[in-house]
């Protein structure tokens, strides 16, 4: 395929997509095409059709802290390109917090763990998905960690027992503030603590008893 | 989930009465601490006898959130991260990131650069491909490859601890060029491993590639035809062995692959026999890519001069307050691409590695996501190993290459 008709391709696509609602977006030589929530599964059909026939990747996009953002929170984007691979076009579509999308493993079954990453990372769910499930963090996770107001660093870490490790307390004990985990500076170094509650290891604690 | 829910994940469940007798499908668990798994994963597989009749990888054993880390590390700082995700290919993952950001950036890589990331990024290729014939042969019971490819890795990977100081992690390749030049000893290192690799293919070659043992335990087992390739996502020698000549180098290239002359070979039979056979001829079009690499090398920068992205050279913080000020602000807070959102896919020894990044005009990225291969292949687990023997599906899995830090990111 050439570079022209490539273009005529992606040109006929696009003309084909803007009935549905969509609104065309070029930076540099990448095409996107936003079109809204109920016009998906139609719009990556199109696109299938028209020779974009390979789904490279389903992924979402949080914009709650980008500056000067307006619109839905979150942005999924389908990535599909031809079996040729030179040309490719992103389909987008904006959608609110608890919002779902219509699933398009029916197109695509490699749609299936790239719409389970998104439900994992984002919380965006896909109604008719055939087995949505997190991907790749465990079952009883809470949250979801691609979120922007998902904290960095701030997940208690389970150990076996019951016992967990809890961030806050992890990080007094870097600043000294608490002996912390390995006791590295703070109490149990300046000897206030006694030693059977180092040797037990400060700063982890049961579920239960919620402090240390 | 709880163990007692895993009956979900049955794709099919059956029980049948024969008079007093009752056959019902057997669940088993496969890994995640298992070698023939490569790394950790993990299976839960529906058996009917000996014949598969569901499987679901169930993955997130090494999910380390890079994602999210980089989202919270400057631009430079992000090739910390890149590498560590798929191991075998580090430059791939390397590459493929500051591409990205160089698109995002505008910023022009010298061609010494240019040809000195391309020569490490096919060598590593070379060492992937070698890790997978080794580890490959290894599962189906023939231990004597894996020390011969090892062997071979070891020069790679001597040439690597030349050039960056490690084995893996590189983290050579910066945003705008390379962290420095390549020592003096660099191309008398690749040049002896080109004098003496061809002879070792052959050896390969020799010793399973027409074994017949090999040939008949491979052949027309998982099979993929193009069309559920191309269904599942497929990508890479993997996709190339289904008969679909998709190679980024040659489709979309980057890092000027446009002036190397290389083949993509293909096969038609989409079984594993020909996932593995690939591999070795590709091993063979990487070295021609090599050879003519670095014999264009010419002496010259290996950054972008712009000073928006580079470091000055140090002479030059002696006596210029303007480059103390640009060093200043590069190391505390690094370059702020403009707003925008960029992706490069390359060509990694696993299928289609991109990396789409999001700036909103500050310096660290605001969404990076990386579309790795090995995840999306895993997929194609479950059509290749439906309907075939359990002892196939260890072929299958090695035959399909994923690495589990590539899968998990």
């Amino acid at each position: 395929m050439s570079e022209i008709d490539l273009a005529a391709v992606t040109q006929a696509t696009v003309d084909k997509l803007e009935p549905l609602g969509g609104v065309l977006k070029t930076f540099k030589d990448m095409v996107s095409v936003t079109v809204p929530r109920e016009n998906i599964v139609e719009a990556v059909s199109i696109a299938k059709a028209s020779g974009f026939e390979m789904l490279s990747d389903v992924f979402g996009i949080d914009y709650l802290t980008y500056p000067g953002h307006q619109g839905e929170r979150f942005s999924v984007v389908y990535n599909m390109r031809n079996p040729e691979g030179n040309g490719r076009i992103f389909i987008r579509v904006d959608v609110g917090e608890g919002a779902s999308l219509p699933t398009i493993t029916g197109l695509f079954k490699a749609a299936n763990f790239m719409e389970r990453e998104v439900y994992d990372m984002f919380g965006v769910t896909f109604e008719g998905h055939p087995d949505l499930r997190r991907l790749l963090l465990p079952e009883d996770f809470d949250g979801h960690p691609h979120r922007k107001d998902f904290p960095l660093g701030e997940t208690p870490t389970l150990f076996g027992e019951g016992r967990f490790l809890d961030p806050a307390a992890f990080r007094a004990g870097l600043i000294g503030a608490d002996p912390g985990l390995t006791g590295w500076k703070g109490g149990a170094a300046k000897g206030a603590h006694s030693e059977q509650e180092f040797g037990q290891g400060a700063g982890m604690h049961g579920k239960e008893s919620g402090k240390p | 989930m709880s163990a007692q829910d895993l009956g979900r994940t049955a794709t099919v469940t059956r029980e049948e009465q024969h008079g007093e007798f009752e056959t019902r499908y057997m669940r088993i668990n496969v890994g995640p601490q298992h070698p023939s798994t490569h790394g950790v994963l993990r299976l839960v597989v529906d058996l009917d006898g000996e014949e598969i009749v569901g499987i679901k990888p169930q993955i997130g054993y090494l999910h380390t959130g890079f994602e999210k880390t980089m989202e919270n590390r400057t631009y430079q700082q992000g090739v910390t991260y890149s590498n560590r995700m798929d191991y075998l290919h580090g430059f791939a993952h390397d590459l493929a990131y500051v591409l990205s950001v160089e698109k995002l950036m505008e910023a022009r890589v010298p061609d010494r650069a240019q040809r000195i990331r391309v020569a490490l990024n096919e060598l590593n290729r070379i060492a992937s491909h070698l890790v997978f014939i080794g580890t490959g042969l290894l599962d189906m019971g023939a231990l004597t490859p894996f020390f011969y490819t090892m062997r071979e890795r070891e020069m790679l990977l001597d040439i690597f601890e030349l050039v960056c100081g490690v084995r893996m992690n590189f983290g050579y390749f910066r945003v705008g060029g390379l962290y420095r030049d390549v020592p003096d000893e660099f191309l008398p290192a690749v040049e002896a491993f080109l004098g003496t690799f061809p002879k070792m293919i052959e050896q390969y070659e020799r010793l399973f590639a027409k074994n017949d043992i090999f040939v008949n335990r491979l052949k027309n087992v998982g099979v993929l035809s193009r069309e559920t390739a191309l269904d599942w996502g497929l990508t890479g020698p993997s996709l190339r062995a289904s008969g679909v000549p998709l190679d980024f180098r040659k489709a979309a290239p980057y890092s000027g692959y446009e002036d190397y002359d290389f083949d993509i070979p293909t096969y038609d039979a989409g079984d594993a026999l020909s996932r593995m056979l690939i591999r070795v001829d590709e091993m063979r079009e990487s070295l021609k890519i090599v050879r003519q690499a670095i014999g264009r090398m010419e002496p010259g920068p290996i950054r972008d001069p712009d000073r928006r992205i580079s470091l000055p050279p140090r002479s030059e913080l002696e006596n210029s307050m303007e480059a103390v000020i640009f060093h200043f602000k590069l190391v505390t807070e690094g370059f702020h691409p403009p707003r925008g959102e960029a992706y490069v896919a390359t060509e990694s020894a696993r299928g289609e590695l991109g990396y789409y990044i999001v700036s909103d005009g500050g310096s660290m990225p605001y969404r990076v996501k990386i579309r790795v291969p090995s995840l999306i292949n895993l997929q194609s687990l479950e059509p290749a190993c439906l309907g075939g023997m359990f002892a196939d599906m260890i072929v299958n899995i090695a035959s399909l290459d994923p690495i589990l830090g590539d899968v998990d990111k």
